[in-house]
């Protein structure tokens, strides 16, 4: 057991964890913050994406006790207050999803995505960094126009509008 | 609707919840004091359970309870028979097996469930179960079902009178196809293989139970495509109790495809676990638990023959399948054996036909539904095959078909397995599918290709899907207040219901859709339902809809006719007024509806409250629908290394009348992905000892973004006769079409190179295999 | 599942012999062992072994089918590691004269279930061949150490 101070959602937080605690445990038992999911054992479906410290990290492969004092994680619910993020606005606005399990992990990999590409998107640059996010509803073609719907109204541009047919 | 300029898709109403993580799944429900249960699986294929050793689990910390078999005994828990058999869709018996929840005496597939360990944490129960000792003496296995049935196989159920099958479905005319295969002009044969694969929904499956003594009542939150199929089975054969001392709630479900449209054997353990040790119980299954457990789909071996003349028109099809069961006929085997063989003939006029499916027992997990259920497995076989031809006589793969093509005149049409197309315009829906998919502008792409050092290679194909089965009720009321809320007796998991069916009734009685609640998955709240799969919520809970809305709107006009002091069948319902006829008297209906709830009055005597339902009934004894499709692919292929890539995906989807247009396109693309996995990537593998090697994510591979093409998707409306809505299924479309349609393409490619057959998953590594047998074969 | 692999022990034939015969020194060796006791035609033996993801004890017993000293060793095994699976297999052991001590070629037939076949399968070959490689390593290790308490 060890006591480590962490900003949640903006919020500071001390929570008490066991050396085995994953970061997602912690997100989803102790803070009850349940839309950060787990839709894996083997950290390959990035259902359980957060963001730490400026990073998107899968939470499943995390464990709380290793992390600094002070460390900063932002989930879904994190993602915006009151109004939705554009992002989260895209998504919706272009079907980007269906049953919403993979949604959080998406939304905040999408968000980061964009925030690391400052000179421009193009669809297959969205497929490519979506690599470690799986769904198995849309196909990812609609996932595809959010991330890009997204980056528009975040400011930057798509460089590819369509990909080739 | 169809989506235009003017009226774009502004979203569903049910995405704020999703995108701001306030989905409320099974696994986010946590209840007063809860714990939690682990599991002990067989790690043996066939074997006689000798001993359960449980002594030094019932002293690790944190432990409530171990139970065994021999507690299930002990408490008189029943066992669970099939949803339902194929004698109940008009085929023969077949042997029905009895599934105990927890396994005593012999377990016959890898993954059974042996004993559980409920616990404080979900930590301390897997890692107490994980010292539970059980000895086995092994028994041989089997795990081909064609191996199966042979005289000396391991025998799975000693009282089964037909060996190891279940049952084995015929279907056709013998007599016509033998004489039609007697003055064939050609005849083409060939073995195809359906593999195992996951149904693999994004959330784990998950089960809560909660035994509520003061009430004798017990409570189930599930993730489940049909909460009241759930309830029913449990209360019937396992806990034995009256349905009204079970509760089913399937809140957000995170992805079903057939996995979750019947009873595990968790969701029973729970609730029995509960009462055990008086206490909320909580099962999360884990991937890997998932992938052991989890029902499959697919699994089917077929010998088929065609027959046809030299212009290329079918004559004859004859086929024999040897579907895998797995060691239990379980849950919604059924359709699956049917749909394998009544779609062969797909839009085709095939003439005669002589099928047959073995339904078969072996040591591997259980078989049930997968999207597409056995559609797939039947359009791959028709459309391998229609490749096969015109690849043998020389023609292009859209004339081939257009030659075949039931014609739209000779609808409504039965076809040689006895299904009736209503409504279909194939051969146009073909031309217009190369359109959409610039088939003429092939050669120069094909060029392009070759100058890379890859070969490219396409396919056209057709696909029928026979959606809307069984009967559904709906439910519209209109609370106090004026608001309307519809109990859907379907479960939406993604699907969109809550903003379809909102956006319908919105329509029909004009009231805001905010005004709107849509309640579904809850066995307290919905009187009965059949839930969702097979692509039958738009026809089956659409029709039930707009029927409960005509039997509200029929017991408004009474209260309607008082109000207005005129006589009822002077009335019209327009725009959400009820307007007398040839008079400027009216009433909105929000008006009417809340008189209904007024505590006394004159209007009092028409009695309280303001609903209406609805019912509807489809396949089998009334008429499902045909949605129809061409799927058009091309690939590329590199010679050298076996590495392909799917360039091009264009859908063409006759759908009948539009609901949603982005939400049915949605639909397409997520099947299309999945058939896009069985394609090219996916397989549960098991050894010959019937262990699973392929039980996560590090060896089963499932389509990423970077997998996909962009697909080019485009519905059609033919109008569909069966149902008032004329809407025909949306859901399973994309996932019967495209496992033919990338592998015909594969072999379009990679034929001229002398590879002339291939079996899914066409992995790299087998494709690689394939073009170096056949460079050394020339 | 087919393993195999040769090593070279640079002890002639007989030492080696009676060391692959002697449960003090299999205890000591075979990575993981916690208990080894003989019994009339083999061992009985508990080894906690981790194979990718799946870690877990073993205990089972190891029958001598064959043996013709100083050649030829025929070993039947199971263990059983409960949820975790089993391991049940034969073994055959082969000790040939080589330069500077003996070559020990082993041939097994192996066959795995439960997690550590759903999980494991892959990193069955790799695994086996790093615990045969600690195996033999550490009765060189033995076998020279002997050595040098004789020579001292
Ligand atoms: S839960 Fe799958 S990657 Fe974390
Ligand atoms: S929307 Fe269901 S997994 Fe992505």
């Amino acid at each position: 057991m060890s006591e480590i101070t962490l900003r949640i959602n903006g919020k500071q937080r001390r929570v008490t964890v066991e050396g085995r605690t994953l970061l997602v445990d912690l997100i989803r038992d102790q803070m009850n913050l349940t839309g950060t999911h787990v839709g894996c054992d083997t950290s390959q479906c990035g259902a359980c994406v957060v963001k730490l410290d400026g990073d998107t990290v899968k939470s499943c492969t995390v464990l709380t006790a290793t992390l600094p004092e002070g460390t900063e994680i932002t989930t879904i619910e994190g993602v915006s207050t009151g109004d939705l993020h554009p992002m989260q606005e895209a998504f919706s606005k272009c079907h980007g999803l269906q049953c919403g399990f993979c949604t959080p992990g998406l939304v905040v990999t999408a968000i980061d995505i964009v925030e690391r590409s400052p000179d421009g998107l193009s669809a297959s640059q969205v497929r490519k960094a979506l690599k470690g996010n799986l769904c198995r509803c849309t196909g990812y073609q609609n996932i595809v126009a959010s991330v890009l719907e997204g980056a528009r109204a975040m400011g930057v541009q798509v460089t590819e509008e369509k990909e080739t047919v | 609707m169809k989506d235009t300029p003017e009226k774009p898709f502004k979203g569903r109403l049910e995405d704020r919840r999703f995108l701001t993580g306030k989905g409320r799944y099974v696994a986010d429900i946590t209840l007063a004091r809860q714990c939690y249960m682990g599991q002990v699986l067989s790690t043996h294929a066939h074997a006689r359970i000798l001993s359960v050793d449980t002594s030094e689990a019932e002293t690790m910390p944190g432990v409530i309870a171990v139970l065994t078999g021999a507690d299930c005994a002990a408490d008189g828990l029943g066992t669970v028979p099939p949803f339902f058999m194929p004698s109940l869709w008009g085929g023969p018996e077949g042997y029905a097996t009895q599934r105990k929840i927890l396994v005593d005496d012999r377990v016959r597939c890898v993954g059974e469930r042996i004993a559980i360990v409920i616990a404080e944490t979900a930590d301390d129960a897997r890692v107490a179960a994980e010292t539970i000792m059980v000895d086995y003496a092994p028994l041989p296995v089997v795990t081909d079902a064609r191996a199966a049935t042979e005289a000396d196989a391991p025998k799975l159920w000693d009282d089964n009178e037909n060996g190891n099958i279940s049952v084995s479905i015929p279907m056709g005319d013998k007599a016509a196809t033998e004489a039609a295969f007697a003055d064939a002009e050609v005849t083409i044969k060939r073995r195809l293989l359906s593999p195992r694969i996951a149904p693999f929904s994004l959330e784990p499956r998950v089960s809560v139970g909660n035994y509520d003594e003061a009430d004798d009542r017990y409570t189930l939150y599930t993730s489940s495509q049909d909460p009241h199929g759930v309830r029913s089975n449990i209360a019937r054969n396992v806990l034995k109790i009256a349905e009204s001392r079970l509760r089913v709630v399937s809140p957000d479900v995170g992805g079903g495809f057939g996995l979750k449209a019947h009873m595990h054997p968790e969701d029973a353990l729970v609730l029995w676990a509960s009462k055990h040790v008086g206490r909320p119980v909580k099962w999360l299954g884990t991937r890997s638990e998932c992938m052991l457990t989890d029902t499959q789909g697919r699994g089917q071996e077929i010998e088929v023959e065609i027959a046809a003349t030299k212009a290329g028109k079918l004559t004859a099809i004859r086929a024999e399948a040897w579907t895998n069961l797995g060691a239990y006929f379980w849950g919604t085997a059924t359709p699956p054996l049917f749909f394998a063989m009544q779609l062969i003939p797909n839009i085709y006029d095939v003439g005669a036909v002589d099928l047959t499916n073995h339904a078969v027992f072996t040591n591997l997990p259980p078989m049930s539904v997968y999207r597409g259920a056995g559609r797939p497995e039947a359009t791959y076989l028709a459309e391998r095959m229609m490749d096969e031809l015109a690849a043998e006589l020389g023609m292009d793969q859209a004339e081939i078909r257009k030659i075949n093509a039931i014609a739209p005149d000779a609808m409504p049409y039965t076809t040689a397995t006895g299904m009736t197309y209503d409504s279909g315009a194939f051969a146009d829906m073909i031309d217009a599918a190369a359109r959409v998919s610039d088939w003429s502008g092939y050669d120069a792409r094909a060029e392009e290709s070759r100058a890379k050092g890859r070969v490219r290679g396409r396919s056209l194909i057709s696909y029928v899907e026979v959606a809307g089965v069984m009967n559904e009720r709906m439910e519209i009321k209109f609370e106090p207040d004026g608001t309307v809320t519809i109990v859907a007796g379907t479960h939406s998991h993604g699907q969109g219901h809550a903003t379809v069916f909102s956006e319908m009734v919105a329509d029909w009685l004009s009231v805001p859709v905010e005004n709107i609640r849509y309640v579904q998955g809850d066995t307290d709240k919905v009187l009965i339902g059949r839930g969702t799969f097979a692509a039958r919520s738009s026809m089956l809970g659409g029709t039930a809809l707009l029927r409960a809305k005509d039997a509200l709107i029929e017991r408004a006009k009474l209260m309607a006719a008082i109000l207005l002091e005129a006589d009822k069948d002077s009335l019209d319902f327009a725009d959400g007024m009820f307007k007398v006829r040839d008079s400027n008297k009216a009433i909105a209906l929000t008006e009417v509806a809340k008189m209904y709830y007024i505590p006394a009055g004159p209007a009092n005597a028409l009695g309280l409250g303001l609903t209406g339902e609805g019912t509807s009934a489809g396949k089998p004894g009334a008429a499902p629908n045909y949605p129809n499709g061409t799927m058009v692919c091309e690939v590329e292929v590199d010679p050298r290394t076996g590495a392909l890539t799917v360039d091009r995906l264009a859908a063409l989807d006759d759908v009948g009348r539009i609901l949603n247009s982005t939400i049915c396109e949605g639909q397409i693309h997520g099947g299309i992905a999945q058939g896009m996995g069985q394609a090219l990537m996916e397989e549960m593998v098991f050894d010959e000892d019937g262990q699973l090697t392929s039980g996560s994510l590090m060896d089963y591979c499932l389509p990423r973004a970077e997998h996909m093409p962009d697909i080019a998707s485009e519905l059609s409306e033919v109008t569909c006769t069966t149902n008032p809505l004329g809407v025909k299924g949306i859901g399973e479309s994309g996932a019967i079409g495209a496992p033919v349609a990338i592998v015909n393409a594969v072999l379009d490619a990679v034929r001229p190179l002398g590879v002339a057959h291939i079996d899914m998953p066409v992995t790299q590594a087998k494709l690689w295999s394939a073009l170096r047998d056949a460079e050394a074969a020339q | 599942m087919k393993l195999e692999g040769t090593f070279t022990v640079d002890r002639p034939r007989d030492e080696v012999w009676q060391v692959l015969n002697d449960a003090e020194v299999l205890r000591d060796a075979i990575p993981g062992c916690t208990a080894l006791e003989p019994t009339d035609d083999g061992y009985e033996a508990t080894v906690q072994l981790k194979v990718g993801p799946v870690k877990a004890k073993f205990s089972g017993t190891v029958t001598i089918k064959e043996a013709t000293a100083p050649d030829l060793l025929v070993l039947a095994g199971e263990g059983n590691g409960g949820v975790a699976g089993f391991a049940k297999g034969e073994a055959r052991v082969v000790l040939l004269d080589a330069p500077g001590g003996t070559e020990v070629a082993y041939e097994a037939e192996v066959s795995i279930g439960g997690k550590l076949a759903q999980l494991g399968s892959r990193l069955i070959a790799s695994t086996s061949r790093k615990l045969a490689d600690h195996f033999f390593t550490r009765l060189n290790e033995i076998m020279s150490g002997e050595q040098q308490r004789e020579a001292s």
